[in-house]
């Protein structure tokens, strides 16, 4: 059996010593899903950016694919694509460009079919040549997305991926993601949506301060229900 | 994007045809070949700018030459028997170049100094390329402007206080930069072995600290300096072996640094940069003091001085305070500065001192006003409280007003031991306690440049009109409110009618820095008077 693409065991984050909740225990392996779910504020962010390095662990075991989470490591960075709530952008760089600029770094051949597809795909296509700071939040949304997809990965890390995402985008981003999971691919995100996460995920862990528990997806959807106000 | 280099394990989802990944060169110059493009900058503008710059630099540095060769030869010469408890001008230059490496390890800790900011850190820090190539330039960029300013700012200080030999600032000048670029370089280098960026800080915090408390012992004990040797050339190539050598072993281990802290140091670069192109003081004090603070205190104040929300507002000023050491630092060196000037004999004169009593009260206050600058940008705790705005401003005076009146009492026994009457001039100093106050909440809550409306094109660029009536806000209570200090100290003499006055100005200044106008008393007339035409 193939080592895990995730594991997590009585993984402690925070900041500055001092942990955000408790101890997170979980396995993610190739051609899974799995959702951290929580109220605000509960920790989901915190141990995602711990997954792709972001930040120190305060304790416990942490690996991706067989390995100490190292992102200094170029291969770390070419197994793991994330898609965090970055709201940054080259002001000069159109759509198409930052989406070439993913998938050209990245060693992709023939970007200019790749990037067309994305940019259909997020519909984003009419504003390939718009410049970032002409697109609304939505759009932006959309393009940090293509991005995590322009590029070759094994495990992909997604945080609240919903987020102003219209409900036809959303049903779409579902699509790909169970397409991720069939192509061997590992999904690991934080999301408040109980329709992706029905959709798309295997498993989930619910990060609260005082305990986290594995969940089963449809456990995890009727929690989201009852945390969301 | 050529100049490619081979690639690392396959991942699991390629649906595409991959090949080698880029160089980071060509990674950098895909982006800045776009940005260079549509930044509508043409060669002309460009060339332009880069001879206003160079322009201004020259101006500047003449100016402040010119200054500084007026101020060497306005000095008295030293006194043949050295006075008790006096301190020499080489041992005050060697303790100030100590304070400015303090300054510069702490600001290169603030700022990382190695960081990718925004963008940088979004799209470029994820490609599985030797980060080095990327980081190279942010690496060079802070100890090259070091090594600038460090070279123009000690030849001035040693031309305006200590050489008078021909052929000595060059060499000055030379060791000066390498050494700035060496202490950047230092920096950088336990940036990578990954200590945290606020220790560096507090290190430099401690070092600028040391230098007027070392002065004051050393002035207390009588131990001075005669001279300071112009130093050698072999030691300038010495320090540039020494410098060049960290830039290799920095250059090395950028791969090392993580991104978390990359992104940590370029968000607080680029806050900085924005503030001071903005020209905002109070955002630069955000940027280099919220970048390197912990984000967790092991101690939590359980406030138990508040009996209501008029002590709720002041003991959360006092918190804020307490728990910024950059400007607690500040507050002590600025208390030492008067001090050390009225013990130099060639700088204690009424000129000098004055300059040091208005330059360091002005430092001093501005490390005061910290909860004030919090609250105009976020007046959270103003909005819970049941107070009146201006009875909030009157209590936001009140922990810059004790502050200041520590400071008022240090330093104003060494100016009475300098003029001769100690109880006196302590009493003026207490008088001009609520002044400083006044100032530092009055430039706190000034106003930021309007950068919305017309700019005003001049040798510093496009400013935006009304831009130094705005800065003037909290200086120009120091200056107007401080007249009879001004006066006295150009005396040499204390009166009570000077205190008295000093009194009046005081309660003025109060009234004043209360109002929560914004506009300034022309502007509101003018507005009065355009209301009235229509």
């Amino acid at each position: 059996m193939s080592k895990p693409v995730v594991r997590a065991q009585d993984l402690l984050v925070g900041y500055d010593g001092a942990p955000v909740c408790a101890p997170v225990t979980f396995t993610l392996n190739a051609g899974k899903a799995v959702a951290l779910v929580g109220a605000n504020g509960s920790g989901k962010s915190t141990v995602l950016r711990a997954v792709i390095g972001l930040l120190e662990p305060e304790g416990g075991t942490l690996q991706v694919l067989g390995a100490a989470v190292d992102e200094r490591s170029v291969a770390f960075r070419t197994q793991v694509s994330s898609v965090l709530d970055d709201d940054a952008y080259f002001p000069a760089l159109t759509v198409s460009e930052h989406l070439y600029l993913t998938a050209r770094g990245h060693g992709v051949r023939g970007a200019d079919t790749v990037v067309e597809s994305l940019l259909t795909d997020f519909g984003l296509t009419d504003h390939a040549r718009s410049l970032p700071p002409a697109l609304s939040s939505g759009q932006r949304r959309r393009l940090l997305l293509a991005a995590g997809f322009a590029r070759p990965r094994s495990l992909l890390v997604l945080d609240e991926p919903e987020q102003r995402l219209d409900h036809a985008m959303r049903d779409r981003l579902a699509d790909r993601l169970v397409a991720e999971k069939r192509a061997g691919g590992a999904v690991l995100l934080a999301t408040h949506d109980p329709e992706l996460l029905l959709a798309v995920t295997d498993r989930a862990v619910h990060v609260h301060e005082d305990a986290t528990r594995v969940l089963s997806p449809a456990e995890a959807a009727a929690v989201i229900g009852r945390e969301q106000p | 994007m050529t100049d490619e280099v081979d690639r690392p394990a396959a991942p699991a989802v390629q649906p595409y045809e991959l090949g080698p990944v880029p160089a980071p060169r060509s990674i950098r110059r895909f982006t800045a070949q776009a940005g260079n493009a549509r930044g509508g900058a043409s060669l002309g503008s460009l060339l332009s700018d880069v001879y206003y710059a160079v322009i201004t630099i020259a101006i500047s540095i003449a100016l402040a030459l010119g200054f500084a060769q007026a101020m060497r030869v306005a000095l008295p010469p030293a006194p043949t028997v050295e006075p008790p408890r006096g301190l020499s001008l080489a041992t005050l230059a060697v303790l100030m170049l100590v304070g400015l490496a303090g300054v510069l390890l702490s600001l290169a800790g603030r700022l990382g100094p190695v960081g990718a900011g925004g963008a940088e850190a979004a799209w470029w820090l994820s490609l599985p390329v030797d980060r080095r190539g990327l980081l190279r330039p942010a690496a060079r960029r802070l100890p090259i402007v070091a090594a600038l300013v460090g070279a123009v700012l000690v030849a001035l200080l040693d031309a305006g206080l200590l050489a008078d030999v021909g052929g000595r600032w060059p060499r000055v000048a030379a060791t000066s930069a390498l050494v700035a670029a060496a202490i950047v370089l230092v920096a950088a280098l336990v940036q990578s072995g990954g200590v945290a960026r606020r220790r560096t800080a507090l290190v430099g915090d401690l070092l600028l600290a040391a230098a007027p408390v070392a002065a004051v012992a050393l002035a207390v004990a009588g131990s001075s300096l005669d001279e300071i040797p112009a130093p050698p050339w072999w030691l300038v190539g010495v320090l540039a072996i020494v410098v060049a050598a960290l830039a290799f072993v920095v250059d090395a281990r950028l791969g090392r640094i993580p991104e978390r802290t990359l992104r940590e140091s370029g968000s607080v670069a680029t806050q900085a940069v924005g503030a001071v192109v903005s020209m905002d003081s109070r955002e630069l004090g955000r940027a280099l003091s919220d970048g390197s603070a912990p984000s967790n205190r092991r101690y939590v104040s359980r406030l138990r001085t508040v009996r209501g929300p008029r002590s709720a507002l002041v003991s959360a000023d006092l918190v804020v305070l307490r728990r910024s050491t950059r400007h607690l630092v500040q507050l002590v060196v600025a208390a030492l500065v008067p001090v050390l000037v009225a013990s130099v004999p060639q700088l204690a004169s009424e000129g000098g001192v004055l300059l040091a009593v208005l330059l360091a009260g002005y430092v001093a206050m501005s490390a005061t006003g910290d909860g004030a600058r919090r609250a105009e940008m976020a007046p959270v705790l103003d909005r819970l409280l049941p107070l009146e705005a201006k009875q909030v401003r009157r209590l936001r005076m009140l922990v810059p007003a004790a502050a200041m009146l520590v400071w008022s009492v240090v330093v104003f026994v060494a100016i009475g031991r300098w003029a001769g009457d100690v109880a006196g001039w302590v009493v003026l100093g207490l008088a001009t306690t609520p002044v400083w106050a006044a100032a530092a909440v009055r430039a706190s809550y000034r106003p930021a440049p309007n950068w919305g409306g017309p700019l005003v094109s001049t040798p510093f660029g496009a400013l935006p009109g009304g831009v130094a009536s705005v800065l003037s806000r909290g200086p120009d209570v120091v200056v107007i409110g401080l007249v009879p200090l001004w006066i006295a100290i150009l005396l040499r003499t204390v009166t009570p009618t000077l205190i008295v006055i000093q009194l009046v100005l005081a309660a003025a200044a109060v009234a004043l820095s209360s109002s929560i106008q914004t506009k300034g008393f022309m502007e509101r007339m003018m507005a009065q008077a355009d209301e009235g035409r229509r």
